[in-house]
């Protein structure tokens, strides 16, 4: 008996295999192409340049190019070189399981790419596969009409979309405003800018801004944009409620404490078809974790990510990690270890001296951006906005209440609440709502979750994917 | 720091909860306390496939899966809450061949009295239409089902507690050890303290011979049965029953020959059994392999039943799949489970060792545990499970 098969399995080889053609992933990309060797990118997305350098479906231009923020030179240039360089990018590639280098043995990276089942073979493996959007639930946050800052930038910079008339821009972090500026050059009315943290916490991020040139002129831009908005950043606000009959209509928004509780007696009800929401970003590890890569917890960078050490190392032999899975850092960071990882990759294979100006340069950047990340950690009280119906898990329906309960009777582990509702178990994989599920619980006092689970398929794939892929 | 309770069931698994049940209802006022050293469902009960199946081998098992069946829907009537479907069951038919298992498997219905009816490739069509159109034939039963079985665990010690607010759940408890004073249990030590207890459960599944130890029970005969599963999203499943190869009946409960105890040649045995889920999703097992504790995935067995299973489906190949695991199961060497009394240690009790029935035959398991314990009718006659058969 054979199965059927859509078409014949592609085994692809080259001496070293991306993940992610982000920012970090092609910054590694082109240092090793630069050394004579032969570099794959597998990407998910339809072109290169990540989530943060989206660029639009092949064939289309804006008609009124959104606002770009001086650190978007550097994605230009990049996508500029790539496009020149002999560097092979798979797009739409998912990648579903993998195996590190051993010896003589290459690394292995399956991926499904259209109805296509392939894998690439290589003596090295850089992982960049960056990172995703960060939600915390409230009231209505599962109506239409309600997007992550991610989702936000995907419509208006990847697909020329204005999302809705007006919007309310809430969460912690400095994702908040580029999403902000990215809206209103979408034409976009934003009503309200809500910072979670308090305004202490901008203080405390500005020597991180201080430290770093490139950073500073960002800070500078995107102040510009927010006075032309017209937009004040609100400090110790947050979203408590979306609200409207099938779709956002309204928010009612407010003041927290200290703690980010909110203070209820501050609500107010504002009109908007749009709330856009962050909360910050998480490193998407499981294909680290995959691989046999240690994975620490630093909240500041967004909880688990991967360990990465000088030049991108971990603890797996040829195997690196570069940009938000080495924790979140934001796309200089994982541009500077992209350089100083390729430079590294390429050494080590090439047995070449490399030069250690590229790792200082990396060192430099990623602390001043935790320096920076620091100040905007999610404060605790914001898990108290989630009432007991809604929803926390959006996979399978699982409601705060159904949280609590599952944790006071199967315990309060994050597998432990899973097998007590299911949270977790449906196709985003937990991504969405394990940040959450045990800080939800526990009403805010646990917010260090426990460390995922990397499961195969590391994304959902086709049956016939996993069928047929080849097997050397 | 010491407390006492009535009862320690030691394991929060199906059986454990299911004990917990059984006893909270039939000592409405006793203290009982249910601990696992993980999560409760944490372990083989969060990583297998929710069959509620009967057995018509022999009258006997017959009698004590289909009890345990009206007990699971008795369940479902008091509490709810674990997506119980009685879809009932198809074995299918691969091969002619297989045409011949289909009136061997009515008989042994018919001979426990009770019905099954044998499909032809029409009616079979007509009643799966999302299966393959050349399949020959199938035979029908309906009394199976499915449950999800963690949630199936939350339902019971909900119940439990219902009934006997006193039953208290403690995860995250390791049990390090049992008190004794002659040949009766006085004391279950934890890593939180010691329970004094008069009565103390075994239900760790596949760890219960590492528990019996500390309980002086020399080697409890129970093995782990590795099994490879998948399950796909849940915006479709192309199936609305439980389905079994007819094929199964030769690997599962009993027919071939297996040595337990030779991991490194066991190939295993891979016939394929697939569940919808009521959240939409398809659960594909159920492959069988000794190969002790390792739960890595067999790539090659999993692969092997997802082909049997696009051969039944074909529309699965489309579909796909969230995740794939591994679950051990309690393999009893004598193929039978171990329920009832330890003869050897006044209260000490075992319920464990139930293979891949563990799900189906809790209900019935708890009950007889809690109806030996409090001295009244079973049910069903326990002794052929009775753990005193290996002494």
């Amino acid at each position: 008996m054979s199965a059927p098969t859509c078409e014949t399995p592609a085994t692809i080889d080259a001496d070293v295999g991306i993940v992610g053609a982000g920012p970090g992933g092609m910054a590694a990309a082109l240092r090793i192409a630069e050394a004579g060797l032969s570099v794959v990118i597998l990407d998910e997305g339809s072109r290169p340049g990540g989530q943060i350098f989206r660029q639009l479906p092949d064939g289309f231009v804006h008609a009124n190019p959104p606002a770009e923020p001086p650190s978007h030179d550097a994605g230009h240039d990049l996508l500029h070189a790539i496009s020149g360089a002999t560097v092979r990018i798979e797009q739409r590639a998912t990648v579903w399981d993998a195996t590190p280098p051993r010896g003589d043995e290459p690394g292995r990276l399956w991926f499904e790419q259209g109805s296509a089942s392939r894998l690439l073979r290589c003596k090295a493996i850089v992982l960049a596969p960056g990172a995703l959007d960060r939600c915390v639930p409230f009231p209505g946050w599962t109506l239409p009409g309600v997007i992550t800052a991610g989702a936000a930038q995907v419509m208006v910079r990847g697909y020329g979309i204005k999302p809705g008339a007006r919007a309310v821009v809430a969460g912690s972090g400095p994702l908040l405003l580029p999403t902000v500026t990215a809206l209103a050059s979408a034409g976009v009315k934003v009503v309200a800018a809500l910072e979670a943290a308090p305004r202490i916490a901008a203080l405390r991020a500005l020597p991180g801004v201080l430290r770093s040139g490139a950073r500073l002129r960002e800070a500078m831009f995107y102040a510009r944009q927010l006075w032309r908005t017209g937009v004040t950043l609100q400090f110790s606000h947050a979203v408590f409620a979306a609200e409207g009959d099938g779709c956002v209509q309204r928010a009612v928004i407010g003041k927290l404490d200290r703690e980010g509780n909110p203070i209820r007696s501050s609500a107010k009800s504002i009109d908007v078809d749009v709330v856009c929401t962050g909360y910050g970003l998480v490193p998407s590890i499981e294909i680290g974790q995959r691989l046999g890569c240690k994975a620490v917890w630093n909240e500041a960078r967004g909880g688990w990510h991967i360990e990465a050490l000088s030049f991108g190392a971990t603890n797996v032999e040829r195997v690196f990690a570069v940009g938000e899975i080495a924790g979140i850092g934001g796309s200089e960071v994982a541009i500077a270890e992209g350089h100083a990882t390729g430079a590294m990759v390429a050494g080590i294979l090439q047995q070449r001296p490399v030069l250690s100006a590229l790792r200082d340069r990396a060192t430099s950047v990623r602390r001043a951006a935790d320096a920076m990340l620091r100040a905007f950690v999610v404060p605790k009280g914001v898990f108290s906005l989630a009432g007991d119906d809604t929803i926390v898990c959006r996979c399978e329906d699982v409601s705060a209440a159904c949280v609590r309960d599952a944790a006071r009777l199967h315990g309060d582990s994050l597998r432990a609440i899973k097998m007590g509702c299911r949270a977790g178990m449906g196709p985003c994989q937990g991504r969405m709502c394990t940040p959450n599920v045990q800080a939800i619980a526990t009403r805010g006092s646990c917010q260090q979750w426990d460390e995922p689970v990397a499961q195969v398929p590391l994304k959902p794939v086709r049956t016939q994917t996993i069928l047929s892929a080849p097997t050397k | 720091m010491s407390e006492s309770a009535d009862v320690v069931v030691v394991g929060g698994g199906i059986l454990g909860c299911s004990v917990a049940l059984h006893l909270a209802t039939a000592m409405p006022t006793a203290r009982i306390v249910v601990l696992d050293r993980g999560p409760i469902a944490g372990a083989t009960s969060g990583r297998c496939m929710g069959h509620l199946m009967v057995t018509p081998d022999t009258k006997e098992e017959y009698a004590f899966s289909h009890t345990s069946i009206r007990m699971w829907a008795e369940l479902q009537e008091e509490i709810g809450g674990f997506d119980y479907n009685p879809t009932g069951a198809l074995y299918l038919a691969d091969e002619p061949e297989d045409l011949e298992l289909l009136p061997i498997l009515q008989k042994q219905f018919a001979d426990c009295g009770d019905k099954a009816d044998i499909l032809d490739q029409k009616q079979l069509r007509d009643m799966e239409p999302g299966l393959a159109h050349d399949l020959p034939g199938a035979l029908f039963y309906e009394g199976d089902g499915v449950v999800l079985p963690m949630t199936s665990c939350s339902a019971m010690l909900r119940l439990g507690q219902r009934r006997n607010p006193k039953l208290e759940v403690r995860p995250g408890t390791e049990v390090t050890g049992f008190d004794g004073v002659g040949s009766r249990i006085t004391a279950v030590r934890t890593k939180n303290g010691v329970i004094k207890t008069e009565n103390a459960v075994i239900a760790c599944g596949v760890w219960s011979p590492a528990v019996g130890k500390l309980a002086g029970i020399p080697a409890l005969p129970i093995v782990p049965r590795a099994g490879n599963l998948a399950i796909t999203a849940h915006h479709a499943t192309p199936i609305l029953r439980q389905l079994l190869e007819v094929s199964y009946i030769r690997f599962a409960h009993g027919a071939a020959k297996v040595d337990p105890w030779k991991t490194d040649e066991d190939k295993g045995g891979h016939a394929v059994n697939m569940q919808p889920q009521s959240a939409g999703g398809c659960l594909i097992g159920s492959t069988r392999q000794f190969r002790g504790f390792d739960t890595t995935l067999n790539r090659e067995l999993l692969h092997r039943s997802l082909l049997r299973a696009q051969r039944y489906a074909p529309g699965l190949a489309d579909l796909p799949i969230v995740r794939t695991w591994v679950g051990l199961r309690p393999y009893s060497v004598d193929k039978h489970p171990f329920v009832g009394p330890w003869p050897q240690t006044d209260g000490l009790w075992i319920c464990s060792g139930h293979e891949g029935l563990g799900i189906s035959l809790s209900m019935i398991s708890g009950h007889l545990i809690a109806a030996q314990m409090t001295k009244t009718q079973c049910e069903v006659d326990p002794t052929s499970w009775l753990p005193r058969r290996i002494l």
